[in-house]
């Protein structure tokens, strides 16, 4: 096993998925499937499966992407919609409306194996808000009828996307650049990352943290600033945020009776809030605290930029502020 | 043809009037214009039954039947209140040749794509009367469970993907249908339906300039009733011939008489040939009218055929397109050919209405669904937790 690209882990996924099902479709607009593994071995999933199954040419149009995929899927055709990062929620009222109703509006009737893969954005100062926002999940996750997967490393990558194409229902992955910045080795044989099912990344005694995606690759980045303040924590990360895997969080809880949530989405309404009334709810007297992205969008200039972002030496900070 | 509502909302542009004479100018233009038959003309008909199957000609004869009867049985169970219906229910009474001349020309297996006044598009492709009936009942017996409603209505396995609530999916999924259809080389055909109000939104173009580029074996069907709700067509959009937004597309586009079938089984046919044997879309519009409100029951009567008395068209309107009334014209054209007798023709009507009435009773004979069922068919398989208190 070697350390490979999360784009190249994930590409591997659907290699497999497409060699596996002859009529698995992709629609998408400009990241052609190409991607180069660490031995320099090249997957391109377009020279491959040709132009109709991967349409390497086509339009800027995300509500086709996913509504024509929408069609496809219908038809009982598993298809792939690929969406890049600044237009998350171009497609958001297909996915409230349509593609996460139309099930439960016909009685069970409509099958959607459709899988929506966000290219979700780097918090990249220089950018500015369209193009550097993040934490678009919490809004899909607050949609009946989807499930919603973050993974925060490659090797999570491949699996979860792995486990949303053997869905009958549709699956949103959000795929952050930031968790390259997190590298796992990844095999080469296909394997499952089961949705709604949470990885304990440490045990500990003293509180809390949980945080997926982008949040998690910060938590992980806390862990020596942690060790070293003599803080035992117990690091989750859901992978999953709809259905949520709140079980092992309220678990955890109960034991360290603290629980902080690091999240890189906005702070209202966001996952953080949810997590935390779950477990406010199944835990009484337990203590909470979050580290969000505040009610604003990511400012292009750097300096003002990195004040706004829960990064590792903010999670340390908070933890402090808990345990003390 | 009848005349446009010259008293009703200030005009913008092209007046009611002029729309209505292109609409029999283009259908004829369109039309395989034949001999004898069509000569029969001062009846209202474009074209004739040449080339027309005998069995085919009477399916889509019990086909508007089946599909009108049931509407207006329908809306006299609601007038009537003692079965307390409530809910959405979009009339399609006066398009129903807008259905079956296109479902004529469909195979079994191929896909439709519906709106919210999909009643007669899910009828014609086969629908089951009975279980129509109960999902409008919101009884556990009906397509949808009683979880839809008659905005809803769904019946995958003979490839309805559904009546939709919101205006303009249908072009995506009809071109995403196609799509597979081309993926899998089937040979099947996707037929999207919407009316002229579906055409104001970013979906519609989106769907139908997919289909374009990626040639997809998919048919666009607008029927164009002249009103997007209560707003005349002309005042929603530049264009009033709606076929012509196919030319910017650089698609095949056709108008047709939406008050004849046997018309818009010929263009409907030229477009699934074009889709099977070429994969290439193609816009079709029905110019025709809906008798009824835009939604529910204002200005309905017991045992009166339409709705009068609505502040945006006038009655006499509405009259001169009834007398252009697609069935009874069929019914002249089957007589007058020798394929029906008066007789006979009475016989179908018969057996339809008694079919209806069935369906109708099975609905209310059928038990409401298990208040319980709400956490059911979110996903495939399992039901989803309650919420803290509820359910």
């Amino acid at each position: 096993m070697v350390n490979k690209p999360s784009n190249f882990a994930m590409l591997e996924a659907l290699q497999h998925g497409m060699r596996n099902d002859p009529h698995m479709t992709m629609l998408y607009e400009y990241q052609r499937p190409v991607a180069a593994g660490p031995l320099g071995n090249v997957i391109d999933l377009y020279k491959e499966f040709g132009d109709l199954r991967i349409p390497d040419w086509g339009p800027i149009d995300e509500e086709w992407h996913v509504g024509g995929a929408a069609g496809i899927a219908m038809t009982g055709v598993r298809a792939i919609a690929r969406v890049p990062s600044m237009c998350v929620t171009r497609c958001f009222e297909l996915v409230f409306n349509q593609v996460g109703k139309l099930r439960h509006m016909t009685g069970g009737q409509v099958n959607m194996p459709l899988v929506i893969w966000q290219d979700a954005a780097g918090r990249n100062p220089g950018m500015a808000g369209q193009h550097a926002d993040a934490g678009q999940e919490a809004l899909y996750a607050s949609i009946p009828g989807i499930k919603v997967v973050v993974p925060s490393n490659p090797y999570d990558a491949k699996g979860l996307l792995a486990a949303a194409l053997q869905e009958n229902d549709p699956v949103i992955i959000f795929h952050y650049p930031a968790i390259d910045g997190n590298p796992t080795d990844v095999p080469d044989d296909n394997y499952v990352v089961p949705i709604g099912e949470a990885a304990i990344r440490q045990e500990g005694t003293d509180l809390t943290i949980v945080g997926y995606g982008p949040a998690a690759v910060e938590i992980k980045r806390a862990l020596p600033g942690l060790e070293e303040a003599g803080i035992s924590a117990e690091v989750i990360d859901p992978r999953t945020v709809k259905p949520m895997p709140i079980d092992p969080i309220i678990e955890s809880v109960r034991k360290t009776n603290r629980l902080l949530v690091v999240d890189h989405g906005h702070e209202t309404l966001g996952s953080a809030a949810e997590i935390i009334a779950r477990v406010a709810i199944a835990v009484p007297g337990a203590i909470f605290a979050r580290s969000t992205i505040p009610y604003a969008p990511p400012p292009g200039a750097r300096e003002i930029f990195a004040r706004m972002t829960p990064v590792a030496p903010k999670v340390v900070e908070a933890a402090k502020h808990m345990v003390a | 043809m009848p005349e446009f509502n010259e008293t009703g909302p200030e005009k913008k542009g092209v007046s009611r009037r002029s729309f209505l004479q292109f609409a029999g100018v283009a259908a004829t233009a369109t039309a395989v214009v034949s001999s004898a038959r069509v000569a029969m003309a001062g009846n209202g008909w474009t074209i004739g039954l040449e080339g027309v199957p005998d069995e085919r000609a009477l399916w889509m004869y019990r086909t508007m039947l089946r599909s009108r009867w049931w509407e207006e049985e329908m809306k006299e169970a609601f007038l009537a209140g003692k079965d307390g219906l409530y809910g959405a229910f979009h009339i399609s009474i006066g398009e129903e040749a807008c259905s079956a001349g296109v479902m004529a020309a469909l195979n079994e297996d191929d896909y439709i794509a519906s709106n919210h006044r999909g009643h007669s598009h899910l009828i014609a492709k086969g629908g089951d009367l009975s279980k129509m009936s109960a999902e409008l009942f919101f009884k556990d017996s009906g397509y949808n469970k009683g979880f839809g409603g008659s905005m809803h209505i769904t019946d995958v396995s003979k490839g309805i993907l559904g009546m939709n609530g919101i205006i303009g999916p249908q072009y995506l999924f009809a071109a995403g249908a196609a799509y597979s259809a081309k993926v899998r080389g089937t040979k099947q055909v996707a037929v999207a339906f919407g009316g002229d109000g579906s055409v104001n939104n970013g979906w519609y173009y989106s769907g139908l300039r997919n289909a374009a580029l990626y040639k997809l074996p998919m048919i666009a069907v607008v029927e164009n009733n002249g009103y997007q709700m209560s707003m005349p067509q002309q005042r929603t959009n530049n264009l009033i011939n709606l076929h012509q937004f196919g030319a910017g597309l650089d698609i095949a586009h056709e108008s047709v008489n939406g008050m004849d079938v046997m018309a818009v089984y010929a263009v409907a046919k030229r477009a699934v040939e074009r889709a099977r044997n070429e994969s290439l879309p193609t816009l079709i519009e029905a110019k025709t009218y809906r008798y009824y409100d835009h939604s529910g029951l204002a200005g309905a009567k017991p045992g009166v055929m339409g709705a009068f008395g609505l502040p945006y068209r006038s009655d006499a309107e509405v009259r001169a397109w009834i007398a252009e009334d697609p069935i009874p014209k069929l019914r002249r054209q089957l007589v007058a050919n020798s394929i029906l007798t008066e007789e006979k023709a009475d016989e179908i009507e018969a057996e339809v209405r008694k079919e209806v009435t069935e369906s109708i009773e099975f609905a209310r004979s059928s038990a409401a669904p298990d208040a319980q069922a709400g956490l059911q068919h979110v996903f495939a398989g399992s039901s989803v937790s309650p919420s803290q208190f509820i359910a």
